[in-house]
């Protein structure tokens, strides 16, 4: 078991030096796939997060102030549950003072000035109001005159034209990125599957050796495999750092801008970025596997 | 050991390669299969290793149908079958003892096995002390001789040699020929394919010849005619 694997691993490590310009190609245009790949992700969170406030359907919002007692909210649910042919109150939704900040985390991610000025005794709670398919934007407005004047209402807002350009943008980007990274990712499959197919031709005779002396073709796949699949990771690895970095000099470059440019919405913080990383990571081994695994079983006979 | 009923071999509609051929080779037996230049020989010696398959009849080998035989099983079929060839097939960026060693890595044999029966199968074909030269710093004949050591150091129960002498000068062929016959006489059967007529009288084994993919004749102690 161990000189099978001492042997696939040292096969491997050959071939990848013996290809090595092949090798680079391969990982650079699988290297940069993947980047393309995590901003596009990046990108379309930046615009969730700037869309965060309107996602679902919803055309209006009521903001109440922090210290409004439970039946004051009450009375503002009552309110809007009153225009059923209006308002579709399956999707009233509230968001309570802990709801409001984690939302607020989101909007002011690239505006650490504003966040921190927002606590749980001045963050104003708010109802999101999503309208029924029946209801013209005159009779939405019309209603909502009626909610500013209910006690403890501070503002009733509607989605300015800024946020419909970008709910737009967000869809038009998306999906040309998606396209664009679909492209490139493929030429880094057909790419790793070009260096498999030479790979495994400059061994044609130790190949042809292997098999008329019994080694399986699992025996024979496996280095081949293995290295297609090292390009991808290693592809994913590089995109992964280049994505982190870029990350961080837009985070921090982002805070210089002037808290009404509306970029504080547009960083991506927590979690989110690791989560890219794995899924870069992961999908850089799958196009390495898929081009290294349909060549080394289309030329094995050769 | 080997058996072939009725084995037909097409590559395409205008050429047939074998013919309805039939015969028996037993254990420990010397085969030579001789004939013109596209007269079967090879062909029947890809058959015995499953490289072919026939359109009809049966390739039996140590009492199995290899037709049969799943791809998967293949592999285990020619673990116990040693491989010869006219051009040698050796891997010229490897050493002597790397060349053979191949044979046992790729099929998984432990390092300390390796260890052991290189030394030994070098020692056999008359190449000890050469086992770090590269194939370019071999004769004609001694890469012969490290092409049988890899055919033969698995202890096969069968060998195959496709012309083997076809690329030596007389006395190398002899000597290689000598070398075949001392592995038949450790129990492995040897089936060769040849034209060397001078070679084939000299040994006085069976002979079976193939004309146009016909066996035209299957002599115990035969010469080439």
């Amino acid at each position: 078991m161990f000189s099978r694997l001492s042997y696939t691993f040292r096969e491997m490590w050959a071939s990848l030096r013996r290809n090595l310009t092949l090798t680079v190609a391969a990982v650079i245009t699988s290297s940069v796939s993947l980047l393309l790949f995590g901003l596009t992700l990046l990108i379309q969170r930046g615009f969730d997060n700037q869309l965060s406030q309107w996602s679902g359907g919803v055309e209006l919002i009521v903001y109440i102030e922090n210290d409004a007692s439970p039946e004051q909210i009450e009375l503002v649910r009552g309110a809007l549950e009153k225009t059923p042919d209006v308002i579709d109150t399956s999707k009233l939704e509230y968001l309570d003072i802990a709801q409001s900040l984690v939302e607020a985390q989101r909007l002011f991610a690239g505006d650490p000035e504003t966040l921190q000025l927002l606590t749980e005794k001045n963050i104003p709670t708010q109802f999101k109001v999503v309208p029924t398919p029946d209801a013209t934007p005159e009779l939405l407005t019309q209603l909502a005159l009626g909610f500013d004047e209910l006690p403890k209402v501070i503002q009733v807002a509607f989605p300015s034209d800024q946020i419909e350009v970008l709910a737009t943008l967000r869809g038009f980007i998306g999906l040309r990125l998606y396209l664009i990274t679909g492209f490139l990712l493929l030429s880094a499959v057909l790419l790793i599957w070009n260096t498999i197919r030479t790979a495994m031709f400059a061994r044609r005779r130790e190949i042809e050796v292997m098999k008329l002396v019994g080694a399986t073709n699992w025996f024979i796949r496996l280095p081949f495999m293995l290295e297609g699949l090292l390009q991808g990771l290693v592809g994913g690895v590089v995109a992964s750092g280049a994505m982190l970095l870029f990350n961080a000099n837009w985070t921090s470059g982002v805070k210089k801008f002037p808290s009404e440019s509306g970029f504080g919405a547009f960083v991506v913080t927590g979690s989110y970025p690791m989560w890219i990383v794995f899924w870069i990571v992961v999908l850089g081994m799958l196009v390495g596997a898929i081009g290294s695994g349909t060549a080394a079983s289309r030329f094995l006979d050769v | 050991m080997i058996k072939l009923e009725n084995v037909t071999k097409s590559y395409s509609t205008e050429v047939t390669a074998l013919r309805d051929a039939s015969f028996d080779v037993a254990k420990a037996e010397f085969v030579f299969l001789v004939g013109p230049s596209g007269s079967g020989k090879s062909t029947l010696l890809r058959l015995m290793n499953r490289q072919e398959k026939p359109e009809k009849g049966a390739v039996w080998v140590a009492g199995r149908n290899i037709n049969d035989m799943p791809d998967t099983k293949v592999p285990h079929l020619r673990r116990n079958i040693g491989n010869i060839f006219q051009d040698y097939k050796l891997l010229s960026n490897k050493t002597v003892f790397e060349n053979v060693a191949f044979a046992l890595e790729v099929i998984g044999r432990p390092k300390h096995v390796i260890r052991q029966q290189v030394p030994a199968v070098l020692d056999l074909v008359g190449l000890a002390g050469k086992q770090e030269r590269f194939p370019h710093q071999l004769s004609g004949g001694e890469q012969q001789r490290v092409s049988i050591a890899r055919a033969f150091v698995n202890r096969p129960l069968i060998l195959l040699a496709d012309e083997p002498t076809g690329n030596l000068d007389p006395t190398t062929g002899e000597g290689i020929m000598r070398l075949l016959d001392r592995i038949n006489k450790t129990g492995t059967t040897v089936v060769m394919a040849t034209h060397d007529q001078r070679i084939v009288n000299m040994m006085r084994k069976r002979v079976i010849q193939l004309d146009r993919g016909i066996i035209v004749r299957d002599q115990a102690r035969g010469v080439y005619e």
